[in-house]
This record gives C-alpha cells, structure tokens and sequence, in this order.
C-alpha cells in the first residue's frame, strides 16, 4: 500500500486517546477522502501521519518504510506535503518570499528554486502579479491558492488536506475542489480530511468514515454514494 | 534647574545627540531580547549575564591579549552566541520537552535560575572588581560651544552597524527569512521542510550574540564585572516592553526614545531618576498600550 | 493525600488492607510532623547558640517568605517579580511611621502589612487583567520602581546610605532590644509564622483555594463558570502582599538597618524566595520550610566556597525546574 495506517492509538495527553486503533490505507493516484463528525479524530489522523502526534501504538507506513517517530519537517522530503487547516501563508512576508519559503527542501540550488517558482507562476498567474505584495493582503481565496500552490512546488508524492475549503466563500469551494481533482492528473496521491460530504466524495475514489476515533465505514465512492443516507444519518 | 537652559539649542542638540548615543546602546541591548522573545516566547533573564559574557571577552582579547578592538568585538559575538546555543539545546528545549503548556511561564525561573548562575562564576573566575579597556577611539568632535566624544560616536556608529547587519541577514538571509517565517506560523514553517527546532536553537544563538556584542562595545560605559548585566537587563526589558513585546523594530525607536527620554531627565533632575522613569513610563505602557508604543491601533495582547 | 483521593472516586474497589496502611502510615507522619514541630521549638534553646539560632531565625523567615510566594504562584499561578519591592513598603512603612510618628514596632507589623497590601491592591488592579507573560514583566517594574524610589528618596528614606531601624519594644517583660538574646525573636517569628501559616492552610482549603486552583488551571474554564477570575485573584495578591508587608516589618526591626540594595530588596531577594518556593514545591505550601532548610543549610554549611554556593543554588534551581517540577515536596514519602 501506498499509505498505511495500522492499528494507532494516538492522543493529546497521556490520559486521553483521540485515536483508538484506526485502519487506514490510501491507495497510489488516488483522492481518499475521511469523513467523520466533529471531534471523531479526522485532524488527529493527519496530525499523526506527519508527526506532530507520536503514536502510542501502532504504526504508519509509507511506500512500505516506517513513518513513526519522524519529525514533521522531514515529510516533505520523503514527499509527504500538509496542507493545514485554516490560513497557513506568512501574511507579513511578499508571495514571492512565501514561494521561495515553499522551495525550502531544494536548499542551495538555485536554479531548481527559481524553476519551481515559475512553474508555481505560471500555474497561478494572479500570484505573479501580487508577488511583492504581502502575502496577509491577499483575498482569502489568493490565500488558499498562494498555499496550494506553496505545497506542490515540490512535487511531492502524498498531499494530506485538512479541511481545504473551510472558511472560504462559496464561490471559490468549487474553483478549490476542482484545483484538487487537477492534482490527481498531476500523478499525486491526495488524502483529504472534509466537513463538506457532498463536494468532497464528488472527487473522491475512496471514502473512509470515523467515529470517536475508531472506523466507522469504508469503502469505494460508488458503494457511499449508494448509501450515503444511512451512513450519514445522525453526525451532519 | 534654570529651565531656560533648554532653550539654548547648543544645550539642546547635545542632549539630543548624546540621547541618541544613549539611545543606540540601549536598541543594541533591547534586540537580542526582542528577538529571542519573537520567536521563541521564552524571556530571557540571563540576558544581562550574557551581555556580562561579553564584556568580559572584550576584555580578555583587547585588555589582556592587546588585540584591535574590532576583534575583541567579533569574539565577544562567536564566544556569547556559542553559549547562546548551549543554553537553548542544554537548558530551554530540555524544559520545552517536558513541560508542555506551561513551559513558558517556567522558562521565566529557569533563565533566572541560569543568571544565578552565570554571575557567579563570574565571580569565582575574575572576582568581584572591574575590568574596563582604554578607550577605543579618542578625541572628540565641538559640537556648537560643546563637545562630543569620538568614543560615543563609534559606539553609535558600530551599535547601528550591528543593527543593520541584523537587519540584512533577516531580510536576505535564507535562515533568517526562515527565522521569520517560525516567528508567524511555526506550524506552517514545519509543513515546509524547515527544521524550527534548529532555528529556535540559531536565533537563540543570534539574541545571545547581540547581547554579547553590546557587552564589548560598551566596556568603557560599563566594565565588566560580576554584576554588570543587572542595568542593561533591566533597560532591555524597558526597550522590549516599548517597542512591543517580539517587534525588533519597534525595540530598536523604543531604545532610541528611552535614550533621548533619559538624557533630558537626567540634565532636568539628576543622575539616578532616569532609571525611575524609565520603570514608571514602562509600566504606564504595559497599562496603556501592551503591544508597545509602535503598533497601530494600540491593543494586540 | 493520593491514597484519600483514589478511595473518594471508587470507595468499593478500594482494598481495606490498604486503607488501614496508609492510615498507618499518615499516623506516622503526624507523629513525624509532631517531633520535627518540639523540635523547632524546644532545641534551639538547649544549644543557646546565637550564631545557631540567627541561622534558625534566617529558615523560618525564608520559609515563611517562600509559602507566601506559593500562595500566589502555586495556588493562583500568579508570578510576582516585584516581591521584594513588597517586602520593602512594609519594612520602610514600619520603620518611617516608627521614626516619623512614634508608632511602635508592634503597631509597625499592621502598618507594614497595611501598606504593603494596598501596594499589592493597587499592583493587582493594574496588572492581572494582564496574562502570565505581561503579569511577569509589570510585577518586574513595580518591584524595580518601589525600590529604585526609596533609593532616589534619600532625604526621607535615607537612600542606600542605609536607614537605621529601632527594634521591637520590649513586651510581656521580654527583651527585644538590640544584643538581646535572639532566641526572643526567634520565639516571635515562630509565634508570628504559625498565624501565618494556619491562615494560608486555611486559606486554600477554603472555597477560595478552590477558585484559585480552577483558575490557574484553565482560566477559560473556570471564567464560563461565571467565576470573576480578576477579582478572585486580586483578593489573592492583596492576601499575600500583606502577608508579605507584615514580615517585611518584622524584618526591619530585626535586621536594624534598611537599603535599598538589589540584593535586599531587589531581583536578588525575589529571586531567594521564589527559589525557596520553586525548590519547595509548589502548591504546597510547607515544602518551602524544607527548601528554605536545604538552600540556607547549604548557604551556611559551605560558607568556605563563596560563590560555588550561589553557583549550587541556580543549578539546583535549573535542576528542579528541568527534572523535578513538583520540587521536594515530591520527595515527601522519603522524609515523613
């Protein structure tokens, strides 16, 4: 499997488990989408995969070598990107620093940094026309795009999503889910973790559900999409 | 006091000058703080102790060993940021780890707990007396009837020369663009394949290198000593609390204020208030204005 | 303690055995707690050593310095860095009024106390809207202002020429003067801490410890439970700057001689305390009695060592704070 999640147990605080033995697998080029009600532990599964929560138990796996105990700040280059929830630029910083920040991973050379950012430009060309402009004035939906587009300059093999169209207007939820569905084209494996059942499983191939921190459901977007109701009875 | 006095613009332009002097040396102290402040929480009490450090490495290199003063300057910042280093690995991060959500308030006693004990082995290393370097440049310039000393020209003149090289290397630097980027959104930094711990330990390192810098240039105000550290301690926290707490620049007018501010008190009473209303017109902006004087729309604490 | 607290949320599981053993167990303590307290009282006079029981009185005066600052930052997680400059209004405000107006040493621990506490009041009207970090850095600039004013006062407070103090009148036919036996202050300090510490051991078993302890904890907690954490707090700080005031006084007539010195009444002094309470434990209370034995015992013990005392004092201060959090009180079991 692509990526794997076996059997974790993870929490906050020693007392109190968020997770209490999740399965997980997320299959190559593929958007597996969680879903869940509040506080079932869809952020906390992210969280866990990237490193800012250790795993009391179990284990994360991907491309087959042992996530855990790694630091957040190597994932990226394993090739695992996070897209965090709610606002992540630097808002006093110009777009352009913010790119230059995203090709952190590419250290010294130089050419490969100014290659990834044109191609960031290219792809969002509203972003070069504000690049000396601070990245805190942008509309929230350059914001997300500034973000998006910061995450995959890389070209990282595994994006995990936290909740990508949250406290955006509606208008852009779609230009959002469609920039998502493009990334599949762009041979990534997406994990995403959403609020908005609908849109999300339009994009999805594979569709988890959690409950209090444990599976709930799993299976292929056609199978939820079929019984949708009933499993989403009760948590919307 | 003949209040006339201070319409006399030959009387006026040297207070100014010299509070800008005065006040230069306190930004110098002040940025440090403020930076390890911005972009790690945790205040730094031991900071006057490693102003001490400096002070004493000054001394060594151009008091003892006879060499250029720049040199004593540039080791003074190699020596203090080394410690600087030392500290956050051995000592903060240690308490990050375990302490978890209150660590920053216990950061506080730790770094008190640290000053203790800098000073003392200070103490047991040169003793309780003073040890000061011959002037580092001398002469002095008239300035109208009155006159200036080339000393505290240079003082000046190096103390913005540090500030303009801080300013560079966050501006243009990778690492301090990096730096920056921790102070906003450390999470966020982390997605990017930036290692904060390192950048919490490098600007840890930078703040204690600045203190250390202040400490050399300043030996002919302040010689070193065991105790040196407690004034500039105590006027870097003014300088941070002014500025705003975390905000450089803000600490850099707040220092450039508080020396001119100074300057005029101690001419208008005597030496010795300044020191009174500096703790008062702190405590009236902690009151009034907690972001610091420099933030516009006042309240951000 | 722990052993109560397991048997109050499931009395049934609890085995009886091990009840009876901690009963056992805390009957030792008190009998422990029992010859440690004849001790404090009934030996110092057997070995009738001044330099002994100068040493003693130093303890308890730390001791009893030190749960006061637990009071507040172990109870209420309130940082007061100006603590010394509170401990300096109620030693100057008793020895200017003694000086001043003819009022008595004993009139003088009220009066300490008095000022102190508006001090205090006023400090906290200021300062505890303000969260950990700013209530650290404005307590700070009190305490530096308070001291650096009597410091730059000299034609009332006499500067740090030094302000010279009379000591307690004589009372009940006891002798306080000057070269008196100090045993007799000793017997004060005892008499005066023990008020002082049964009103804090009440104190925070009242409904107030309970308000303080919610507070600290998770102020936003304890703030939808319509609890008025400013003014809960307030009554804390007023609590134990006056405490703070009346030991002050007792201090001044004392000691004799006031200066307003960094390390009488500066960070120096809060630093002391604040370790004494640190390394005692917070939230305990008595810990600070141990902590204050331990460092003064330390202090006095390796007097040859000069500074390396200091030294030992700040890394054990480091070292609590790094490994020990919960201070020596966490080594309780072993001593009791």
């Amino acid at each position: 499997m692509f990526l794997e999640v076996n059997d974790v147990v993870a929490g906050y605080t020693k007392e109190v488990s968020i997770l209490n033995g999740v399965q997980f697998a997320a299959e190559e080029g593929k958007v597996t989408v969680i879903l869940g009600p509040n506080g079932a532990g869809k952020s906390t599964l992210l969280r866990t995969v990237y490193g800012y929560l250790k795993p009391r138990r179990g284990e994360v796996r991907f491309r087959g070598e042992l996530l855990n105990g790694r630091r957040p700040s190597e994932m990226l280059r394993h090739g695992i990107a996070y897209l965090l929830q709610g606002h992540s630029v630097f808002p006093s910083m110009s777009v352009e620093e913010n790119l230059e920040l995203g090709a952190w991973i590419f250290g010294k050379d130089r050419q490969a940094r100014a290659r990834a950012i044109e191609d960031a430009y290219d792809h969002f060309p509203r972003l070069r026309e504000k690049r000396r402009g601070a990245a805190g004035l942008l509309s929230g939906g350059e914001q997300r795009a500034l973000e998006i587009a910061r995450l995959v300059m890389t070209s990282p093999k595994l994006l995990l999503l936290d909740e990508p169209s949250v406290g955006l207007m509606p208008k852009l939820v779609d230009s959002v889910y469609e920039e998502i569905a493009r990334l599949k084209d762009r041979k990534m494996t997406v994990v995403m973790v959403d609020q908005n059942v609908k849109k999300a499983v339009a994009i999805a191939d594979q569709v988890y559900v959690l409950k209090l921190g444990a599976n709930s459901y799993d299976g292929p977007q056609a199978d939820f999409l079929l019984r949708m109701d009933e499993i989403v009875k009760g948590w919307l | 006091m003949d209040w006339s006095m201070l319409a006399d613009p030959n009387i006026l332009t040297v207070l100014v000058l010299q509070g800008l002097v005065r006040g230069a040396m306190y930004a110098l102290m002040g940025i440090g703080l403020s930076l390890i402040f911005g972009i790690l929480g945790v205040v730094n009490f031991a900071h006057g102790e490693l102003f001490m450090l400096g002070s004493y490495v000054m001394y060594l290199v151009v008091g003892i060993f006879g060499m250029p003063f720049y040199l004593g300057i540039v080791a003074a910042a190699g020596v203090v940021f080394v410690c600087g280093v030392a500290i956050e690995r051995g000592l903060v991060e240690q308490l990050r780890r375990r302490a978890g959500r209150d660590w920053i308030s216990d950061s506080f006693v730790l770094t008190i707990g640290l000053a203790v004990v800098l000073q003392n082995l200070a103490h047991l290393a040169f003793g309780s007396r003073q040890y000061g370097v011959a002037e580092l440049v001398a002469g002095s310039v008239p300035v109208g009837e009155l006159e200036i000393s080339l000393e505290r020209l240079a003082i000046f003149g190096l103390a913005c020369l540090a500030v303009l090289l801080l300013w560079a290397f966050m501006k243009f630097a990778r690492t301090g663009r990096a730096i920056r980027a921790a102070a906003q959104n450390a999470e966020a930094a982390e997605t990017l394949g930036i290692d904060v711990r390192n950048l919490f330990t490098v600007t840890f390192g930078l703040g204690a290198a600045f203190a250390g810098v202040a400490g050399a240039l300043l030996i002919s105000i302040y010689p070193a000593s065991p105790t040196v550290g407690a004034e500039p301690l105590l006027k870097s926290f003014a300088v941070v609390v002014l500025g705003g707490l975390g905000n450089v620049s803000g600490a850099i007018a707040a220092g450039l204020l508080l020396g001119v501010l100074e300057a005029f008190t101690i001419f208008i009473a005597a030496d010795g208030w300044q020191n009174v209303l500096t703790a008062y017109l702190v405590i009236l902006v902690l009151l009034v204005r907690p972001a610091g004087l420099f933030v516009l729309g006042g309240k951000r604490a | 303690m722990q052993a109560s607290g397991a048997t109050a949320a499931s009395p049934a599981a609890a085995p009886p055995a091990s009840e009876a053993r901690g009963a056992g167990l805390r009957k030792w303590a008190i009998v422990k707690i029992g010859l440690l307290l004849l001790a404090v009282v009934f030996l110092p006079p057997y070995f009738d050593d001044r330099y002994l029981t100068t040493i003693l009185i130093s303890v308890v005066f730390f001791g009893i310095l030190g749960a006061i600052y637990d009071l507040m930052v172990g109870y209420a997680g309130l940082n007061n860095f100006g603590f010394a400059g509170v401990l300096a209004i109620g030693s100057y405000a008793s020895a200017l009024c003694q000086l001043n107006f003819g009022t008595t040493g004993w009139e003088g621990l009220l009066i300490g106390g008095i000022a102190a506490g508006a001090i205090g009041l006023l400090t906290g009207i200021i300062t505890l809207r303000l969260r950990g970090l700013y209530l650290g850095l404005m307590t700070f600039f009190v305490g530096e202002t308070i001291r650096l004013t009597i410091s730059n006062l000299p034609q009332y407070t006499r500067g740090t020429l030094g302000l010279t103090v009379a000591p307690f009148e004589n009372i009940f036919g006891i002798d306080f003067a000057r070269g008196a036996d100090p045993l007799n202050y000793y017997y004060l300090l005892l008499l005066l801490g023990a008020v002082i510490m049964i009103f804090m051991h009440w104190l925070v078993r009242s409904k107030a410890g309970l308000v303080w302890r919610a507070l600290k904890e998770d102020e936003t907690a304890a703030r939808t439970l319509r609890v008025r954490a400013t003014r809960w707090k307030l009554l804390n700080f007023t609590i134990a700057s006056f405490l703070t005031g009346v030991m002050g006084s007792f201090y001044a007539h004392n000691l004799g001689v006031l200066s307003p010195l960094p390390t009488e009444f500066g960070v120096g002094r809060t630093v002391e305390v604040l370790t004494v309470a640190y390394v005692g434990g917070r939230g305990t209370l008595w810990g600070s009695f141990f902590a204050a034995a331990l460092l003064i015992g330390i202090q006095e013990y390796f007097r040859g060592l000069g500074a390396w005392r200091l030294v030992l004092f700040g890394v054990l201060l480091i070292l609590v704070m790094i490994f020990v959090p919960k201070g020596l009180a966490r080594f309780k079991r072993l001593l009791l």
